[in-house]
């Protein structure tokens, strides 16, 4: 006998065409087998051509299936009772959970009676009439075998209710042979072979084409962690800018090293238990550079080195205690020693990325311990504007450029500033660092020459990462608590790019637009040479399902205000998602914001993007379009509402009318604020709107230019409400 | 650092103008202030009030009431020039006479009057509040120094402070109508929670600081609580101020803050009377608002902060600061560092202010010409390039704390703490970090434990410092970088975890050495407690124990609440450097 696919094709040849169903009866085969024959069919091309339909038939629940099986629970409580009649307690207990409602049922239907013959016994059940027919299970049976078109509907609806029936949707497939149709199957083979490539037959078999829809399988390969992935790019980052590592490798530092190096006070906050870890075993430390120590004691005490000090008793067991460091610049320090014990003064950058402790209250975003990345710079003259241009330098390789810098205190360095970074996603300035220039109470004392100046800037690893990652629990991120499955899908770490994903959808159509934009620069200047004239461009077909990328470039001095209202009318035809976007070109974005619409970027027909840069001229990028100038944007976006329905703006009005309202555009070219206020004043002197009596393509751009130039005569503020309002309509 | 609250509408009217909340924002920046938050309370009689909290420097004691805080803004917005705060000079002086008894328990006292003081509610909750402030940050809360302060009417000098056992100083506390002794105080502020916290500055000492006037009334009993009697209200006109320290410089700050913030108020604003303490027979005259002068070069200046500003640009720089300052023939410029701005204590301090006054973001960038070439750690470059190896070998990287309980690197590890040569820390929170980890395992095996329900097998590592013990080196402890392994799935897979010891051993370049001698590496059969018997190797690398590996006793299993069989590995790095 021929497989079943075979056999499906050879029955569609007689029959031409068929059902799921009808295969399943003339085959006397379960319809699931018959789908897998029809789907196996589906893969080979175009042999055979399908088409869901959905069928709405009644099923048999598990409890209707016991009834097939059993009989009705009413028939089944008849059948129990004896002739001679039945305890109703020991009726009940011989039944399952199905006794009850089956009694209730025998009552209702007549077949049984309940005889109180003894007041102090149970009541006994008698057979009221002598046999009975078991209506529930024939129905059910009827429905089983695909008649239930003889049962009545509302008898169906009632065993619904005692949950006997179930109503199922059912997908059945309509066959016809398609173009390839045959009945000879040729069993693709699914892989190449090593016999494929040897015998040659690869260049006549026809390989079972994949399904590009499913997942690849996973690589199963070892990970690296992302908090370190990210160490890796801050270690890189200075390593470009000449940085050197410190060893950072001695989490147990002396009070000396961390705090009394320093010149931070020994009554310093910092130095509480409350903030610090301090060690019982081993609890001290004492072998410091007897003369270094003494500098350091004198310089706390008494001042000297031009310093007032802090007029106070140093004692040497302060700073003999032992501590888990509570920051790198323990580290720095001693580096800055070792380096002023050298001979001659070497200059030095230096840094580290290692952890560091603290005895605080542990939240969502703070532990015990974390990575402290640190920033030493030690030269003569350096000066605080070295300070900042080193931090602009670093966290401009961060990919990050908007900074600014705030007065701090902090007891080691002087000049001290906390760093700012201006967050587009939060649209605030957080802080993201400390930095400063150590004081020379710190630094005299080690023995460095006088004018050397030593830059310090520092922040946490953990902060930055846990903001790129959307990460909102410290512990989703370190420690053994992390989920592996976050390691596994942890991209590679590009720090430098943008955080956010759309973001960088939309550099990457950018990038795209660029090259589109270039290569129709070179085929302009090629057709002017041959000199064929260039045709206007027309707006491209919004289809249905696809969607379109429109992205609007314009100059935030020049925001292109027109852009709003189109949006108003363009939102009554098609579905539209914004955003507004400020390309690194420009300091700062202009006053427009696309309001925001409820549509998903998934969902939009059109997706309208609205990005500040450095072009001279509004310009607008759709497909392979490119249009100049705030007029033409407008035409364009016109005409995408034209092909829907009629925007009444523009093309679709008579001709003389298009005439007038292109005059005015083009009397508009000039942008300048006098030409502006001139020809808007003078046209709606006369009437309503500037292009006649009607809202046209015109007045939204007149009113766009006059909001850029802020000219705001009484006459144009009562032309402008007009607009509003006509547009709310 | 500190916090202040200050009411806008009080701050407003100070600053003799309204700002909106952004404005007021970038004022505070630019002078180094944060406005952390803006909140809306009640006040007493239930109306709502706008409320800034602005964060001030740790360093800062002159900004810490809206007194201080809209002098400094008027002064940097060049709107009012800089007071002059002036020592009175009265027939006789008021006294503190120190008893020698107080040495052992609180040293120092030192004393002021205000004279002619008009309070308000508003000021008088500020005064208290700047003693609470100064309590809080300046004097490490109270126990450097404490003040008190007195309605001057109501008692009468000469002063006498003295020590005294506690059961002998008898007297009505503040917002109190009965007496108590100082012991039954001590008894009684035990459940109270603003000042429980300052009961073990003086409570085991034998004798209690106390001040008395000249007719024996008691005036304070510092650093804990005042009298009832001599309590200031808002129609006080003569306050005594008596500030009582361990540490002398720091309670000459909290006097001198205190006087110069309040003397605004007085009669004759910004005049201040001062006090002798006479001790052991010396007379000492307080505050002495002390005018110190420094004086600076404009090359230092322009040199520290990298802008170009001539001398008698900086002076109108510095004077924006409260810093007078006037320029010299020799074109070097005398600073004058008022008694409010005892945080300037070199002149650098100075170089900060000319910067914040000249705007941070006004300097302009700069590249440093310092010519390094930039070396790696050697120790993290190899750390780097066997986690780039080891997890291109399929295991997948952990990153687990450095800090653990004991039972983490002993008990469950079936170790005894006593053997293991950790650091133990003295002032754990919690459990969590009683000791620095000896080992990477325990940390390993309690991720493997958090991620129970990923499909098998788990293959993680971790390649970091364990913190060792060390009484060889200079703070008695010392960082070793270890590399560990797991493996844990049905099946032990010590061929597994042997197989990863072998590429990293490739990678390192050591050859296999069968004759297990000192031209490779080798695996010697070791039992250890936390490696189930019979199953453990040492690693020997060029003679060298470096490490073990084996298949995790099953006591040390259940004990990370884990039930399936685990290999592991740990080594120690550095002898490959």
């Amino acid at each position: 006998m021929q497989d079943l696919p075979t056999a499906v094709l050879l029955e569609l040849a007689k029959v031409g065409e068929t059902t799921s169903v009808n295969l399943a009866e003339a085959f006397n085969l379960d319809v699931q087998r018959i789908v897998g024959a029809i789907k196996s069919l589906e893969s080979l091309g175009d042999v055979i051509s399908t088409e869901i339909y959905q069928v709405k038939k009644w099923q048999l629940t598990k409890e209707g299936e016991e009834v097939l099986k059993e009989g009705s629970h009413e028939a089944r409580i008849f059948s129990k009772i004896p002739a001679g009649g039945i305890d109703q307690p020991k009726l009940m207990a011989s039944c399952g959970a199905w006794g009850k409602i089956g009694f209730s049922k025998a009552m209702s239907n007549g077949w049984i009676l309940i005889q109180k013959t003894n007041p102090q016994g149970a009541p006994t059940v008698q057979r009221k009439i002598d046999s009975i027919e078991d209506q529930v299970k024939a129905h059910l049976y009827l429905i089983k075998s695909g008649k239930d078109s003889s049962v009545d509907d509302k008898v169906k609806g009632d065993y619904k209710k005692r949950k006997l029936l179930e109503e199922v949707t059912e997908k059945h497939y309509r066959l016809r042979s398609g173009p390839n149709f045959t009945t000879k199957i040729e069993k693709a083979p699914t892989e190449l072979t090593p016999e494929m490539i040897s015998s040659g037959s690869w260049k006549t078999t026809k390989l079972k084409p994949y399904n590009l829809d499913a997942l690849g399988m996973e690589t199963g390969a070892g990970c690296l962690h992302p908090l370190l992935k990210v160490r890796a790019e801050y270690r890189q980052i200075f390593l470009e800018m000449g940085f050197s590592e410190m060893p950072a490798n001695n989490y147990v530092e002396s009070s000396f090293w961390n705090f009394d190096a320093l010149f931070q006070p020994q009554q310093h906050p910092a130095r509480d238990a409350h903030d610090t870890f301090f060690i019982s075993d081993p609890q001290t430390s004492n072998r410091f550079p007897e003369d270094y120590k003494k500098r350091v004691e004198k310089v706390h005490s008494k001042g000297g080195f031009g310093s007032q000090g802090y007029g106070y008793d140093w004692k040497i067991e302060e700073a003999s205690k032992n501590l888990l460091r509570t920051h790198t610049t323990a580290v720095s320090a001693r580096m800055l020693y070792r380096c002023a014990q050298q001979s001659k003064f070497v200059p030095q950058k230096l840094f580290s990325i290692d952890r560091v402790f603290r005895n605080e209250t542990l939240d969502a975003t703070h532990l015990a311990e974390f990575h402290q990345i640190e920033g030493v710079v030690a030269d003569y003259g350096l000066t605080l504007g070295h300070c900042i241009g080193v931090i602009n330098t670093f966290f401009t390789k961060l990919g990050i450029e908007k900074l600014r810098f705030k007065p701090a205190y902090n007891p080691y360095t002087e000049p001290s500033m906390e760093i700012f970074s201006y967050h587009d996603g939060l649209g605030k300035w957080v802080e993201i660092g400390n930095s400063g220039m150590f004081r020379p109470e710190m630094l005299l004392p080690m023995g460095l020459p006088e004018g050397v100046n030593v830059i310090g800037f520092g922040l946490s690893l953990e902060r930055p990462t846990m903001i790129k990652y959307k990460i909102d629990n410290i512990r989703d991120l370190v420690g053994h608590r992390v989920n592996l499955d976050m390691v596994k899908r942890n991209p590679i770490c590009r720090i430098e790019k943008a955080g956010d994903p759309e973001e960088r959808r939309i550099q990457m159509l950018n990038k795209r637009f660029d090259k589109i934009e270039e290569r129709l620069d070179f085929l302009q200047k090629k057709m002017k040479c041959l000199g064929v004239k260039p045709v206007a461009a027309s707006a491209l077909p919004v289809g249905e399902g696809a969607s379109l990328d429109v992205i609007v470039k314009s100059k935030p001095s020049r925001s292109p205000f027109s852009l709003a209202a189109m949006l108003k009318l363009m939102r009554k035809t098609f579905k539209i998602s914004t955003s507004t976007h400020t390309h690194s070109s420009v300091d700062k974005p202009g006053s427009l914001k696309l309001p925001e619409t409820e549509v998903s970027r998934a969902s939009a027909d059109i997706r309208l993007t609205l990005i500040y840069a450095d072009v001279d001229n509004t310009v607008v990028t759709a497909g392979q379009t490119r249009i100049q100038g705030e007029e033409n944007v407008l035409r364009y976006l016109a005409r995408l509402i034209d092909q829907k329905t009629d925007s009444g703006l523009y093309e679709t009005l008579p001709t003389a009318q298009v005439a007038v309202i292109d005059s005015v555009l083009d009397r508009l070219v000039d942008t300048s604020k006098h030409n502006v206020t001139t020809t808007v004043s003078g046209l709606i002197n006369k009437q309503s709107f500037v292009a006649g009596g009607k809202l046209t393509l015109a007045d939204l751009l007149a009113c766009s230019l006059c909001q850029q130039h802020n000219i705001t005569s009484p006459g144009i503020q009562a032309w402008s409400k007009r607009i509003s309002k006509q547009l709310e309509l | 650092m500190p916090t202040i609250s200050i009411k806008r509408e009080v701050l407003f009217q100070g600053l003799g103008q309204r700002y909106t909340e952004e404005e007021f924002d970038e004022l505070c920046f630019e002078f180094g202030l944060e406005l952390d938050e803006v909140v809306t309370e009640k006040d007493d009689n239930g109306k709502e009030e706008v409320v800034y909290k602005i964060e001030i420097g740790a360093n800062r004691y002159d900004l810490l009431c809206v007194e201080g805080l809209v002098r400094a803004l008027l002064v940097f917005q060049s709107k009012i020039s800089i007071p002059k705060y002036e020592l009175s000079k009265p027939g006789k002086l008021e006294r503190l006479e120190v008893d020698p008894s107080v040495d052992c328990v609180r040293p120092h006292v030192i004393g002021a009057v205000l004279r002619g003081v008009t309070f308000t509610k508003e000021r008088y909750d500020s005064f208290i509040e700047l003693q609470d402030k100064l309590h809080q940050n300046l004097a490490r809360k109270r126990t450097l120094a404490s003040v008190g302060t007195h309605d001057l009417d109501t008692i009468k000098g000469p002063f006498k402070y003295m020590a005294k056992a506690p059961k002998d100083i008898k007297f009505v506390p503040l917002n109190h109508t009965k007496e108590f002794t100082s012991a039954e105080l001590m008894e009684l502020y035990s459940t109270d929670s603003h000042l429980k916290a300052y009961l073990p500055i003086i409570r085991d000492s034998p004798v209690y600081p106390v001040i008395y006037d000249a007719n024996n009334v008691v005036l304070s009993l510092p650093p804990i609580t005042n009298s009832e009697h001599s309590k200031i209200t808002l129609k006080t006109k003569n306050v005594f101020i008596e500030c009582t320290c361990t540490d002398l410089t720091k309670g000459k700050v909290v006097l001198d803050t205190l006087v110069t913030m309040f003397s605004q108020y007085c009669t004759k604003p910004f005049s201040i009377e001062p006090v002798e303490t006479v001790s052991k027979g010396q007379t000492s005259v307080h505050p002495t608002l002390k005018y110190r002068t420094e004086t600076i070069k404009s090359e230092s200046v322009n040199g520290l902060v990298g802008v170009n500003q001539t001398p008698t640009e900086i002076a109108t720089l510095l004077s924006k600061m409260c810093l007078e300052s006037k320029v010299n023939k020799d074109n070097t410029i005398t600073v004058t560092i008022p008694p409010t701005r005892h945080d300037v204590i070199h002149p650098c301090d100075i170089y900060e202010d000319v910067a914040i006054a000249y705007g941070y973001n006004n300097i302009v960038k700069t590249t440093p010409q310092t010519l390094t070439v930039a070396q790696q750690l050697p120790i993290n470059k190899l750390t780097d390039q066997l986690r780039e190896s080891v997890a291109q070998s399929g295991f997948t990287e952990a990153l687990t704390f450095s800090l653990c309980s004991r039972d983490d690197v002993a008990a469950k590890m079936r170790k005894k703490i006593e053997n293991i040569p950790a650091v133990h820390i003295a002032n754990p929170k919690t459990l969590e970090f009683q000791v620095a980890r000896t080992a990477l395992l325990p940390g390993l095996l309690k991720t493997v434990q958090a991620n129970r329900k990923m499909p098998l097998p788990l293959k993680l590592f971790e390649i970091s410092d364990v913190v060792h013990k060390d009484l060889g080196t200079e703070v008695g402890a010392r960082n070793e970088r270890h590399l560990a392994a797991v493996f844990y799935n049905k099946t032990p897979g010590f061929e597994i975890i042997h197989g990863l010891l072998d590429r990293v051993m490739q990678l390192l370049e050591v050859p296999l050495s069968m004759d297990k001698s000192t031209s490779g590496y080798y695996l010697q059969s070791s039992e250890d407690a936390s490696y189930f018997p019979g199953r453990a190797a040492e690693i020997v690398a060029y003679g060298q124990v470096i490490g073990r590996l084996g298949v995790l006793h099953p006591e040390v299993i259940t004990g990370f609440d884990l039930n399936l069989p685990c290999s592991a590995l740990e080594i120690n790095i550095e002898p490959f450097l």
